[in-house]
């Protein structure tokens, strides 16, 4: 089965960057939400998504609650989360660790991190 | 008769007492009269204060929403470059596929020239023709170069695309900022409130700042990627350390 992404920002403008990344890496299937709610709403419509990349500050529901959300209903559990932010200080890192996204990238980012991430994430699974 | 000297004393004694009063009076009424003077002297100021902090703070809704409308007008610029930058590429797609089927069809021009070059060698004036026809082909070094700029073209038009995360980031300080000019806003209505007791605050224009968790106050653009170094050192802490802790938990 391909990747299928979830790209969660509520910027327009990063939803944009990440889906052309992602497309110029190769990956052409992806879905996008505009914070956590929106991301969950996403995720139980659709089953064949299988990779989240997901920003932290955002309203309604944060990127960390998502994660922590994912990782506690029995069916998205395993689910690879990719956090992409501008939060760089180690506590952060820390805390997004603990909720235990699989990889971190801080903004702004480079097509070669994001590939490099991917692919570690996906080579962990 | 003793009686009445001892009250006469006590009489001195008071009437001394109000003299020491009086002449104390005639040095602080001065005194006192300068503090009045400089107490009116104050009202004024401190209406003026009054004044300018009432103005202070019916301005910052008007900050306030100039800052969110920076950051909208931003955001629009932003799409309609990378709807352009959307547009070039495609565009760019199109002229790549356009020169690669030219270099194809002369490529198989060139071959079809040499098979009847081979077939009209015994005819001198064919092979000119056709040797003049070859001289057109010089045109393969212009579509191979232009060949080259394709996937140059592509990279330069996704770097743009990368640098508009700028946007992301600046959108994130001015809601940043819109958060302390709420705070001074806020501690200034409370100075007003406790100046003049009229429900100054009802008359204030409300500051639509969007709430702490959807922003980054510390967010910065920087290509200096000291962050990502850190997170890529903690992650391979953090990994050594769960190896680490499944093959201790083998050999339990």
């Amino acid at each position: 089965m391909g990747l299928k992404f979830l790209v969660v920002d509520d910027s327009v403008t990063m939803r944009r960057i990440v889906a052309n990344s992602l497309k110029n890496l190769g990956y052409t299937d992806l879905v996008e939400a505009v914070d956590g709610k929106d991301a969950l709403n996403k995720l139980a419509a659709d089953s064949s998504i299988n990779f989240v990349i997901t920003d932290w500050n955002m309203p309604v529901l944060s990127g960390l609650e998502l994660t922590k959300a994912i990782r506690s209903d029995d069916k998205l559990k395993n689910l690879p989360i990719l956090m992409v932010t501008t939060r760089g200080v180690k506590e952060d890192i820390l805390e997004a660790l603990q909720a235990k996204v699989n990889n971190y990238i801080v903004k702004p980012f480079t097509p070669q991190i994001l590939k490099e991430k991917i692919e570690q994430i996906l080579s962990a699974n | 008769m003793e009686k009445t000297q001892m009250n006469m004393t006590t009489l001195f004694e008071k009437l001394n007492d109000l003299k020491t009063l009086f002449q104390y009076g005639e040095k602080i009424v001065p005194i006192i009269k300068s503090l009045v003077d400089f107490m009116q002297d104050t009202v004024p100021l401190l209406e003026n204060i009054n004044h300018s902090i009432t103005d202070s703070a019916s301005k910052i809704p008007t900050a306030s929403n100039q800052i969110n409308n920076v950051t909208s007008a931003t955001e629009m610029a932003t799409t309609e470059i990378l709807d352009l930058i959307d547009v070039i590429s495609a565009n760019l797609e199109k002229m790549e596929s356009i020169n690669n089927s030219a270099l194809s069809q002369l490529n198989e021009a060139k071959s079809g020239i040499a098979t009847l070059k081979e077939r009209l060698k015994n005819d001198p004036q064919s092979l000119q023709i056709l040797e003049n026809i070859e001289k057109t082909f010089s045109i393969e070094s212009n579509l191979n170069e232009l060949k080259d700029y394709f996937p140059k073209l592509k990279n330069d038009a996704y770097q743009i695309t990368l640098s508009l995360q700028v946007q992301d980031i600046t959108a994130q300080q001015l809601a940043a900022v819109n958060h302390l000019i709420d705070s001074v806003q806020k501690r200034l209505t409370s100075l007003i409130n406790d100046i003049d007791s009229s429900d100054f605050e009802k008359g204030l224009p409300k500051i639509d700042v969007p709430s702490g968790s959807t922003f980054d106050g510390n967010a910065s653009y920087s290509k200096n990627n000291s962050k990502q170094s850190m997170v890529d050192s903690i992650l391979r802490e953090k990994s050594e350390k769960a190896s680490q802790d499944e093959i201790d938990k083998l050999f339990s």
